[in-house]
């Protein structure tokens, strides 16, 4: 009895596949008779247009459509929608997009900027295509301006402005405050110390190459120590890692002698270029503070990992040593190992408060209000965030 | 000959001569010091070639292929592969002094572009999304998240303060640049302890080296 | 002098044979110390995890030297291993002429491991310097920069670089630099362009990059030997970087007991002696 009801069924099923009611194909079930003669829907509302983003190269295309009407809608549920794309209005051209159904954008990239395109989208159900919407002709266009980059705009020529102005105030002779450094302090009573103890000072003006702005700043500086030096009849030691550098610190030690009413004093002989590789470099000044015992050691300019190697030895002379960089990385390594550190910008606001050069004040008192600026903003976006005020951060949001 | 084997103890015995520094300067020291400046510079001249100037300068002006397209002599892209090999080849001209004065055009076009080109992208990153990260909500005390970002607005604001040139550090202009260099103290502090693990790192690197490569014992 | 200041001027070969056999006792008896992933970490695993297979291929810039090979080639072996072990199509660049040799010996090496093709499953285009004009070209055109890969087979011939033409098809660009490239390609990539960027760093270097994790500007970041640990972790490995951590732990314990030992010296000996060497100028 249990087997009766299974069997009977397939028994009409049998019989209905071999002798059908009339009105349908001999072999196909409803919604297969359907889908052989209809399509899917087309979709509606097709366009096409230059896509305008934060970064637009003019590379990309977006589309926009209504979704077809049989998009979810079960007997011509739509399975995909292709896009096409060509250059002529009445071709097909080439696939460049299958779609999951419910998607009614697309973005076109890679298309060349400048060049006329238009699209086909149809609906495809997985055995036919609804008839094609069709758009264009869109062309994708480099835009001038990136308005969300509008803050980087603004900074910078508030930045620049401030610069020329100040520059130009300080080439006039408008006498721009700058507060002392206490690190000259220190590099003055460093040459003091040496003087008192009959020994030389060692000034190593770093290991960068002369254009790099560290170097142009540590060789201000190494004028002003020269001075002392030469009013004190201290010998002063200068080892260099570049040969351009060693010229320039002749140059300028030549001049802070003269300058000193000491001119004969200058020894040339104390202005050595060493070796340009870092390390045989760093054994060389070592051997010199070894050899000849200096009782102040300035480091002042660009360093890198001999930084420690100098800072060790000097230690171990017992000699009073100065530092200065630009270069964070080794700022905890002078730090740990001198008696004084020049920490970064103080190191260009040395040499800008010893030469008076307009470049140098102006490029300082430009980046200080730059961070005035700065630091209005800051506390104003931690005010109005505080408030609930997401906007302002917005606004900084460029991407 | 098992080349690998060679090779690696070849590797280990420089390794172990720049080691023996430690102990006192010698030959073996030196030897390893100045191949390796030898072999790195030769090294470098092949990769520099076979990677940059043949695909870019040597292949595009003579052979007139840049990858696998083939390009015409005289077209946009011949002339943007020439025009560029032969300002490189103007910077030379600092070694001959009467015509030195050339190569400041050469240094002028790079710096000149590299500058124009770094000024916004550097505003943005180390300017401006700096400042949006420190606009920080300060006020959610109760939460741990809260101290830790009022501790970095005032750190922030601190060290901001101590590089301020234009005015005297007195009052609560000083106070604040007191409390900036206590925190770029700590931040040094910091930076130190992770150069210690990255010079510990390297020398953990060469046993690893020794012992698992070349001896294979662990 | 008192004992406190003759073990400040103790011989310091004597302190570089304790470090010594602080780095080889842990490699001989390992301990099996722990490993806590952090979050930089966790979170560039999870961008490279979520890259599909066999699709946009994950770009590697390995900009490192021989000189930091100890803390950058195990973040560049476990990355790819990462990578080949899900499928994901591999692209590696080098900005650095010294990285040619290492990026090579890498991404073979592996590649052979997990039997991946070289053009189907991965791709070496090789050196190019430059450095921020390559990093700003490839968001233009990558065929711009390297018209070839490495071998000299041009880009347009390779299967898996069809349809990659700049940052747009870029799904994640990971950095491996002991340098401040990390910046150019935070500054020149994904500022203009979108790109997301990881980074994997030396120690040294990781201070300077935090302020980019925490604005967003870096998707993740590896930080050092330990940071290449975690990862291997992650990725249920037991290769250099975690061998090295038991060293590591036990070398930095040993450096705190020695600063430690050596301030309690400095400040007894200062007590007994108040005239120091090198003076004490105001800081």
């Amino acid at each position: 009895m249990r087997a009766l009801l299974p069997a009977l069924s397939l028994s009409v099923s049998v019989l209905l596949a071999l002798f059908p009611p009339a009105g349908r194909a001999a072999d196909a079930p409803l919604s297969e008779v359907v889908r052989e003669t209809a399509a899917p829907a087309a979709v509606t509302g097709l366009q096409a247009r230059d896509y305008l983003d934060n970064n637009d190269r003019g590379d990309k295309i977006e589309l926009s459509w209504c979704l077809s009407a049989d998009d979810g809608a079960g007997a011509l549920s739509v399975l995909e929608y292709r896009v096409w794309r060509s250059q002529a209005p009445d071709e097909q051209g080439e696939l460049v997009a299958t779609l999951e159904p419910g998607t009614a954008a697309h973005v076109d990239t890679g298309v060349t900027p400048g060049v006329a395109y238009y699209y086909r989208v149809e609906a495809f159900d997985g055995a036919l295509s609804s008839p094609a919407a069709t758009a264009g002709p869109a062309v994708g266009r480099i835009n001038l301006f990136q308005t969300s980059r509008l803050p980087v705009l603004v900074l910078s020529l508030a930045f620049f402005a401030m610069v020329i102005w100040f520059t130009r105030l300080a080439a006039r002779g408008t006498n721009l405050f700058v507060r002392r450094i206490p690190g000259l302090n220190a590099v003055e009573e460093a040459v003091g110390r040496a003087t008192e103890m009959g020994r030389p000072v060692l000034y190593v003006p770093g290991i960068g190459e002369i254009d790099d702005i560290q170097t142009i700043a540590s060789l201000t500086i190494l004028s002003h120590v020269a001075k002392i030096a030469a009013e004190y009849e201290t010998p002063l030691i200068v080892p260099t890692a570049r040969s351009v550098v060693m010229s320039a610190a002749e140059e300028v030690v030549k001049e802070a002698y003269a300058e000193a009413g000491h001119p004969d004093n200058y020894n040339p002989d104390n202005i050595r270029y060493l070796s340009d590789a870092q390390f045989a470099f760093a054994g060389a000044v070592s051997g010199i503070m070894m050899r000849e015992r200096p009782a102040a050691n300035l480091y002042l300019g660009a360093f890198w990992a001999e930084s420690l190697l100098f800072a060790e030895t000097g230690f171990e002379t017992k000699a009073i040593q100065v530092a200065g960089t630009a270069n964070v990385s080794q700022l905890p390594f002078f730090v740990t190992a001198c008696d004084y550190t020049l920490l970064g910008e103080e190191l260009y606001a040395a040499s800008a408060y010893l030469s008076r050069e307009p470049k140098l004040l102006g490029g300082l008192k430009g980046s200080d209000w730059m961070k005035v600026i700065t630091i209005c903003i800051i506390v104003a976006g931690v005010v109005l965030t505080a408030l609930g005020v997401p906007q302002f951060g917005r606004w900084f949001f460029t991407q | 000959m098992n080349m690998t084997l060679i090779g690696t103890t070849l590797a280990a015995l420089l390794t172990i001569a720049v080691y023996s520094f430690l102990y006192k300067d010698n030959p073996f020291y030196k030897f390893a010091e100045h191949l390796v400046v030898g072999v790195s510079a030769g090294y470098y001249l092949v990769i520099y070639y076979y990677n940059f100037i043949d695909p870019t300068v040597v292949s595009p002006v003579f052979r007139l292929r840049i990858g696998g397209d083939a390009i015409l002599l005289g077209g946009v892209d011949w002339w943007m592969a020439l025009i560029p090999g032969l300002l490189g080849l103007i910077l030379y001209a600092r070694f001959f002094p009467k015509i030195g004065w050339v190569s400041r055009w050469a240094l002028g076009i790079y710096v000149g572009g590299y500058s124009g080109l770094g000024i916004a992208p550097v505003m943005q990153a180390r300017v401006l999304d700096q400042i949006r990260g420190g606009a920080l909500p300060v006020h959610a005390l109760h939460t741990g998240q809260g101290w830790t970002n009022l501790l970095l607005v005032v750190g922030l604001l601190g060290t901001l303060t101590y590089f301020f040139f234009s005015l005297k550090h007195k009052g609560v202009l000083g106070g604040l640049a007191r409390i900036g260099i206590v925190f770029i103290m700590v931040g040094f502090g910091a930076s130190f302890g992770y150069t210690v693990m990255s010079r510990v790192s390297l020398l953990i690197g060469r046993m690893n080296f020794l012992l698992h490569d070349w001896l294979r014992i662990v | 002098m008192n004992r406190l200041g003759k073990f400040l001027q103790i011989d310091r070969r004597w302190i570089f044979l304790a470090i010594l056999i602080a780095v080889l006792a842990p490699f001989i008896w390992p301990m099996g110390l722990p490993i806590v992933i952090t979050k930089p970490v966790q979170d560039l695993y999870n961008a490279v995890d979520a890259i599909p297979p066999n699709g946009e291929p994950l770009f590697i810039s390995i900009d490192y030297s021989p000189s930091t090979v100890p803390e950058l080639d195990p973040m560049a072996l476990a990355i790819l291993r990462h990578a080949f072990s899900k499928d994901i199509r591999v692209a590696v660049l080098t900005l650095d002429p010294a990285g040619y040799g290492l990026a090579e010996r890498a991404l073979e090496a592996v590649a052979a491991e997990f039997g991946k093709e070289r053009h189907k499953d991965y791709v070496f285009l090789g050196f190019q310097p430059g450095i921020s004009a390559v990093v700003l070209g490839m968001g233009i055109n990558i065929r711009n920069v390297f018209p070839e890969d490495a071998y000299g087979t041009p880009l347009s011939e390779i299967p898996m670089m069809e349809g990659i033409r700049n940052y747009d098809q870029i799904p994640l660009l990971i950095t491996l630099s002991g340098t401040a490239v990390v910046e150019a390609w935070v500054i020149y990539a994904h500022q203009p362009y979108d790109a997301q960027i990881g980074a994997g760093v030396t120690a040294v270097m990781a201070t300077d990059y935090y302020p980019f994790l925490d604005t967003g500007q870096l998707v993740g970041m590896l930080g050092g030997m330990r940071g290449a640990a975690e990862y291997e972790t992650l990725i249920d490995r037991h290769d250099a970087g975690v061998r090295g951590m038991d060293s590591q732990s036990v070398i930095h314990i040993l450096i705190i007991v020695l600063i430690v030992v050596g301030n309690i010296a400095y400040f007894g000996s200062r007590k007994r002696a108040p005239e120091t060497a090198g003076g004490d100028a105001a800081a």
